[in-house]
């Protein structure tokens, strides 16, 4: 199967760098999956599992959170505000993060964008505990 | 000769003082110039997809590339440091906005990131928009999400109308030169090989919306990366001060001990003399 190349960064650094047959990944529209040769493109992330399949044909998993996917020239960008391989994901922090997401969320006298926070925050754990599993 | 004793004593003090916080400005530096290392891919792609974008974008509008009218009010994102003892690191940050202000002359609000930053706008009573990040050591990517989004709020919202950033840029351990660089409206470079690109990139859900959800993105991005920078050159200015500071401390040591070793010196050879002139008689 043809390749391309596809570079994953976020700001904490690069978490890939090399050929890849295709990437699957959630943008604030669903799920994109890229494969060699595509049209340039661009597109925003939103929060969900990103999977990568190398140069040899293996499957990796990610949680990716927000940020944005380029396409030009056969060069695929992958710009994360957050992006962790499911193996390096702490579920247990993650199941933490949810409960405690959870719980301001119950609280009655939250104000909008308090509410807002921790709903992101409540996303977040739970696309981490969905990858992580 | 009591008198240079002490003296000796109290600049051998400084001197460890300086010689501990040039080791410690050293070891955290190293630390920063891998976060340099690290964040810069991201940083580059980031702002040569924006750039991209705010240059083909003529079929569409957003309020982030639009130039406004009437530029009542600027922001300014100042980052400068914690602590002084930095050579002229804090002061040409200082000297930086006051040039850009004066240019200007408009009214302006501050967001300021480091002690001395907030010490200097308290001082010169401007609007300051929040004292959150009043430590640079502390502030994380996280916490650079969360102030450009309420950048990029405020922005929409027009309490200022123009957003720029004024930092350190780390050129070398020799080097370091204050900035100011416009962040909000995005600039944009015009050049031939993004003319062929433009016409062809898709953009998913729309132009606009993939625009919108990035340029907070941007901001943090930018916000962070030239945050590295600072806190790079804010342990090198530190470190070159420290250095200077010791090697003349240690040039004094040396001044004072000759003028000790000759006043001992000078009041032995009169006591000899003393003793010499009494046993004659």
């Amino acid at each position: 199967m043809s390749v391309f190349h596809l570079t994953i960064v976020t700001a904490d650094g690069k978490y890939f760098d090399g050929d890849a047959q295709r990437i699957i990944a959630r943008t604030i529209d669903g799920d994109v999956c890229i494969l060699a040769n595509h049209t340039p493109y661009l597109t925003a992330l939103g929060m969900g599992e990103c999977r990568v399949t190398g140069s040899t044909g293996e499957t990796r998993r990610a949680a990716c959170i927000g940020g944005m996917l380029s396409v030009v020239d056969n060069e695929v960008n992958l710009v994360a505000t957050t992006f962790e391989w499911a193996e390096n994901i702490d579920v247990s922090r993650a199941e933490r993060a949810r409960k405690r997401a959870e719980a301001l969320i119950n609280q009655q006298h939250l104000d909008a964008r308090d509410l807002e926070l921790a709903q992101a925050k409540l996303k977040r754990a739970l696309t981490r505990i969905n990858v992580g599993k | 000769m009591k008198e240079i004793k002490l003296r000796i004593k109290s600049v051998q003090s400084t001197m460890q003082i300086t010689k501990a916080m040039e080791l410690v400005a050293s070891s955290k530096l190293r630390r920063a110039k891998d976060r340099i290392e690290r964040t810069e891919p991201y940083f580059n792609i980031i702002h040569e997809t924006l750039s991209t974008i705010a240059y083909g974008k003529r079929d569409f509008t957003s309020p982030y590339v639009e130039p406004r009218e009437e530029i009542k009010k600027i922001c300014y994102l100042m980052i400068a440091g914690d602590r002084g003892l930095a050579g002229g690191y804090n002061s040409n940050i200082n000297k930086m906005l006051e040039s850009h202000m004066k240019k200007h002359g408009k009214p302006v609000c501050v967001m300021p990131v480091g002690k001395k930053a907030v010490d200097y706008c308290q001082r010169r009573n401007l609007e300051i928009l929040t004292e959150q990040y009043s430590i640079v050591e502390d502030v994380t990517i996280g916490n650079c999400f969360e102030a450009a989004h309420f950048l990029a709020d405020e922005f929409r919202k027009g309490t200022y109308d123009e957003l720029y950033i004024v930092y350190t840029n780390f050129v070398s351990m020799l080097t370091q030169n204050a900035a100011a660089m416009r962040i909000l409206p995005i600039p944009y470079e015009k050049s031939e090989a993004k003319d062929d690109l433009k016409s062809l990139v898709l953009y998913e859900p729309s132009p606009e919306a993939v625009f919108n959800a990035v340029v907070p993105e941007y901001i943090s991005g930018i916000f962070y990366g030239a945050l590295s920078q600072s806190w790079a050159s804010e342990l090198a200015a530190r470190r070159t001060a420290m250095d200077a500071a010791s090697k003349n401390a240690s040039d004094m040591i040396e001044d004072l001990s000759l003028k000790y070793n000759r006043a001992r010196q000078g009041a032995i050879t009169q006591e000899i003399t003393e003793i010499v002139a009494g046993a004659e008689h």
